[in-house]
């Protein structure tokens, strides 16, 4: 991974982590700012339920004292101090006294308990009500079971005693606690009531109602239910009605008994969640809006940021491949006065350096390759020089001491001064011959062909030596621009020297392959093989390891291969023969440059 | 003769004329009737409700062969003269000559025997000139009080309508809610005093009370629990004929517990709590069908509260007795009787329920009187009861007292309360008459004064 890459992973993963970690908090935060929040409007919902209930329950009072005191309950009253009073004229009075009062439930009860008339249930006239305590009358309203004919109904009821003379008269009345009497009831949105009528054992469904009437699906309530059915006390749960947060429900219930302290309802005011839900999703939905924004903002200047960082990084790094690759004159821009722009200044500096050092060992380098190449060449001039002066100096011996000799000897010592003076021109030649090396003429080649030939002109040897040579070309062989002769003078020196290296025999192999562009050939024998040493000083002019030579021709080869732009190596150790490997560029862009160069020559020629 | 005693003479006449004018009968005017019942159709041989109203609503329009008087007997209407053929399965009717129609067509043998086709098709019917011959299937020696019916009305039906052959014609039906009715100047009897009678249909008591108190009907149904209160409020309430309050069981006892179970019910049911409580007294305890002033033997059946009795009843089999009570949905006093009786029921160890969904196990009914003649009485009451009324023998009160005690004995029905109808009349309403049976003669009703 590069490091750019890897900066951008960095920056990406602590911006988004960051990013991530303030949604998160924010997150978290609001659920319980929300929790706390659903608590406390849970709590004054109850309480203004409460209220609600209460100032009903003070409504009932108020409307079972106005019967209480009207004129129709006294004149019953009345009429129950006589000796032998008629209930049944009165049997029809507790229901118009409850319409004028828009009660649900109205009766009229005697000192012994038996109910003189029925709003709820006329026909009960003349029977006892049992559920009652008169002896201890509550003065606010209370929850009272009514029997009817079709079942029992709960009711907010309230009694009121009316004494005249010595007999009493109980007004007793109330408001049916039903889906009409929870609609009634003012709440707030979000908020709604429900009614557990606890008529029987345990629970059952159709006894839950709400303002709606019986709720469909009573069966998460249930456990609520029963609990506070066990314990008489108030609870809370929050109700998952669908496996949709938004759907619960928090709901609150509320035990209410009757006179004789008998559970007779259940009160249960439930909190819709959906507002908050709904609310925390949109904050959520918001806090991951702005956490992915971040995170792509976060992405995108962190990659901003790497790439202003990461570039003079990288101009280092090109420049630092450039120099590499031998281009020591590579600098870069400063763009910058922080550590980034000392770096690039310390990387300018040392190619300068590096540039300087290297003038310095080139010149080196040549001034020991002139000396080198004055001692070679001294050494050359000296041999054929000190023939020269024996043979003068013979000469003039003879002169002076055997003149009838000095015919004979000046015959002789002129065919050896003229055979040394010719070994001199020779060693002239050959040096002037390696100053003037030719300039390729690039043309399209195969070197596979080269390979051939060469390989065909040694085959057979000349002086009986068993070598055996091995061909190996490539298939396929991409052309090449290059110089057939000098590639062939080149190559035909490398095998001179390998069959050199055999004196008696062996095996001499040619391999023609490619590699990453190149056009590579090797030619390798089993020769005695080379020294590192001489694998270093090879290429070096008049430098040879064998007996006779100019010690110019791997010099030649190496000129060659670098007019080419190609590059030749040795691979060798001692006894293991060598292999020299020579790597061509295809230099197809050289070909038009050396049609020009010939149109433009055979223009003016 | 002194100038004072002239003058008294002639105070005396002004005052006696005055007197006089107060009680003479005056023509003209529109009587006003509401009514709570809401019929589809006035052709008695098509009712299906059968109420005092519209048994009272088909008489004004349609005349019957027989009329009733007061102790049951049959009287001449139509027919002139009966005579039974030996058997009494085969009768003889004359009819009264030149007698006509609403439409003017006449009142004959033929267009009297197509009606009574229409109301009773088992009867074969042969005129004969001025008079026709019945005969029926069994031998049926209360025919002619039977004739008396409403239901065997004389009606001209047509595709269009209906004829009237009573007092009042046909003007204006609009099905269920009003009937206009006028006056006939030719009929037999004389013309009625008013001119026209409007009935309203489908009012509930409340509408009926408030229009009678605006002065907007002179003649108004009175439920039996505000009769009290409503005479105790100055309101002019006159009685109308006896509805019989009881309990029928849909089918036979099934074994001898179920008897004994039927019996502690009737045993244990407070008849008089209900009578005075909730029908305001308006009715007396019955323990038989048929009332004691019609057939003098009803004391002998008792209809007193026996809560031990019941108890012991109950307690004397291993049945399980849970029964479900039916009433009349449409009306709130029959639902409170029927709350009580469960009530009474209750403490005598029964259980019913009341319940209107599905056909009940026994349904408290109100079914009306609908004759003096107390042996077409009970065989109408067994009719509309669907039980089997033991064959009567003969007209005489014993052959109807074995038939009535073995049909009580049969469990089917046990007879509550017989209930007395109300109705409220309107201050203007004058010389109201009404049979014990609640047969009105509204064409012998005038009004006081005149209407705005």
């Amino acid at each position: 991974m590069s490091f750019r890459r890897k900066l951008l992973a960095v920056f990406a993963l602590t911006v988004s982590v960051s990013v991530g970690s303030v949604a998160w908090i924010v997150l978290v935060l609001s659920r319980h700012a929300f929790e706390r929040a659903d608590a406390e409007r849970t709590a004054a919902l109850v309480a203004q339920f409460r209220r609600e209930f209460q100032r009903r329950g003070q409504d009932v009072v108020r409307r079972v004292e106005a019967i209480a005191t009207s004129e129709s309950v006294t004149r019953i009253a009345l009429a129950l101090n006589r000796s032998a009073p008629d209930y049944s004229s009165y049997v029809g009075e507790a229901r118009a006294l409850a319409e004028s009062q828009h009660l649900d439930f109205l009766e009229l009860i005697d000192a012994q308990s038996v109910i003189i008339s029925s709003a709820q249930r006329a026909a009960r006239f003349g029977y006892r009500e049992e559920s009652l305590n008169f002896s201890s009358l509550p003065g606010d309203a209370f929850l009272k079971s009514e029997e009817l004919a079709d079942g029992a109904r709960l009711a907010l009821s309230s009694v009121r005693e009316v004494r005249v003379g010595d007999k009493s008269l109980y007004v007793v009345g109330g408001q049916r606690v039903d889906e009409n009497f929870l609609a009634s009831l003012e709440l707030p949105t979000g908020m709604r009531a429900m009614f557990y009528q606890n008529l029987g054992t345990g629970f059952s469904p159709p006894l839950l109602i709400d303002a709606s009437g019986v709720v469909r699906r009573a069966e998460p309530l249930a456990t609520l239910i029963k609990e506070v059915q066990e314990q008489r006390k108030e609870g809370e749960t929050n109700i998952h009605w669908s496996s949709d947060a938004a759907d619960d429900e928090i709901v609150h219930a509320i035990p209410l008994a009757g006179q004789n302290d008998q559970l007779l309802g259940i009160l249960l005011v439930g909190n819709a969640r959906r507002p908050y839900v709904e609310l925390r999703r949109h904050i959520r939905y918001a806090a991951l809006l702005a956490g992915s924004a971040g995170i792509v903002l976060a992405i995108v200047f962190s990659g901003w940021a790497a790439a202003r960082v990461i570039r003079p990084v990288e101009q280092l790094a090109d420049a630092a491949r450039e120099v590499a690759a031998g281009n020591w004159s590579t600098q870069v821009a400063v763009t910058s006065a922080d550590e980034l722009g000392e770096l690039a200044e310390s990387f300018n500096h040392m190619t300068k350096e590096l540039l300087q050092q290297r003038e310095h060992l080139v010149q080196a380098e040549r001034v020991a390759a002139w000396r080198e190449l004055a001692r070679r060449l001294a050494h050359e001039l000296k041999n054929p020089l000190f023939p020269l002066q024996l043979t003068v100096e013979n000469l003039i011996r003879a002169r002076q001491h055997s003149p009838e000799q000095f015919d004979e000897v000046f015959r002789e010592s002129s065919s050896t001064l003229l055979a040394e003076i010719a070994n001199l021109k020779a060693i002239i030649s050959r040096f002037s011959e390696f100053s003037k090396m030719p300039q390729p003429q690039f043309q399209r080649v195969q070197l596979n062909e080269i390979a051939q030939n060469v390989c065909r002109l040694f085959q057979a040897p000349e002086d009986g030596k068993r070598i055996d040579f091995k061909l190996e070309l490539a298939e396929q062989m991409p052309e090449i621009a290059a110089d057939p002769d000098l590639l062939h003078r080149a190559l035909s020196n490398l095998v001179l020297n390998a069959l050199d290296a055999m004196p008696d025999g062996g095996k001499l192999s040619i391999r023609t392959y490619q590699k990453g562009g190149l056009a590579c050939i090797e030619i390798s024998d089993s020769g005695v093989g080379l020294t590192p040493e001489e694998c270093q000083r090879l290429f070096t002019p008049y430098y040879t390891t064998k007996t006779h030579g100019t010690g110019l021709g791997l010099a030649i080869v190496q000129s060659v291969i670098s007019d080419h732009g190609g590059r030749i190596s040795v691979r060798s150790e001692p006894g293991h023969g060598a292999a020299f490997l020579i790597e061509l560029p295809r230099n197809l862009d050289k070909l038009e440059a050396a049609q020009q160069a010939r149109s433009t020559s055979n223009a003016y020629s | 003769m002194t100038r004072s005693a002239l003058l008294s003479i002639v105070a005396a006449s002004l005052l006696a004329s005055v007197a006089f004018a107060a009680v003479r009968p005056r023509y003209g005017g529109i009587l006003r009737l509401t009514t709570g019942v809401a019929p589809v159709s006035v052709d008695p041989a098509n009712s299906t409700i059968d109420t005092l109203a519209t048994r009272n609503i088909y008489r004004l329009m349609f005349d019957t062969l027989v009329v009733l008087d007061t102790r049951g007997k049959p009287q001449p209407a139509l027919a002139t003269s009966w005579q039974a053929e030996p058997g009494d399965q085969r009768w003889h009717f004359q009819l009264r000559p030149g007698l006509t129609f609403q439409d003017g067509t006449a009142i004959g043998a033929d267009a009297v025997a197509a009606s009574l086709r229409a109301a009773n098709a088992s009867w074969k019917i042969f005129p004969t000139g001025n008079g026709m011959d019945i005969e029926c299937q069994s031998p049926e020696p209360s025919l002619p009080a039977q004739l008396a019916l409403p239901a065997y009305g004389i009606a001209k039906r047509t595709a269009a309508k209906l004829a009237a052959s009573g007092a009042f014609a046909i003007t204006r039906w609009d099905p269920g809610k009003k009937l206009t009715l006028t006056a006939r100047d030719d009929y037999w009897r004389g013309r009625a005093f008013v001119d026209s009678i409007e009935i309203e249909m489908g009012k509930s008591s409340r509408d009926q009370m408030i229009a009678l108190d605006l002065n907007q009907a002179d003649v108004v149904e009175i439920p039996a629990d505000q009769a009290r209160r409503a005479t105790a409020e100055g309101r002019h309430i006159a009685n109308a004929g006896v509805d019989l309050l009881a309990l029928v069981f849909s089918r036979d006892a099934r074994s001898a517990d179920e008897s004994k179970l039927r019996d502690a019910l009737a045993m244990g049911i407070d008849r008089s709590a209900i009578n005075n409580g909730l029908l305001q007294a308006q009715g007396e305890p019955a323990g038989t069908l048929l009332p004691n002033w019609m057939t003098g033997y009803a004391f002998l059946f008792p209809a007193g509260l026996n809560l031990a009795g019941a108890r012991r009843m109950r307690a004397e089999t291993l049945a399980v007795s849970s029964w479900s009570l039916g009433y009349d949905s449409a009306d709130p006093l029959s639902r409170i009787i029927a709350e009580r009786i469960a009530l009474n029921a209750h403490d005598a160890g029964l259980t019913l329920q009341l319940a209107n969904s599905a056909p009940p196990d026994l349904r408290l009914q109100r079914l009306p009187l609908d004759s003096l003649e107390p042996h077409v009485a009970i065989t109408r009451l067994a009719a509309k009861t669907g039980t089997l009324l033991p064959k009567l023998g003969d007209d005489s009160p014993s052959s109807l007292y074995a038939a009535e005690a073995a049909l009580l004995q049969s469990k089917r029905i046990i007879p509550l309360l017989h209930v007395r109808n109300s109705l409220g009349l309107g201050a203007d309403v004058r010389n109201w008459m009404s049979d014990r049976d609640g047969t009105w003669h509204l064409e012998d009703v005038w009004l006081g004064a005149e209407k705005p």
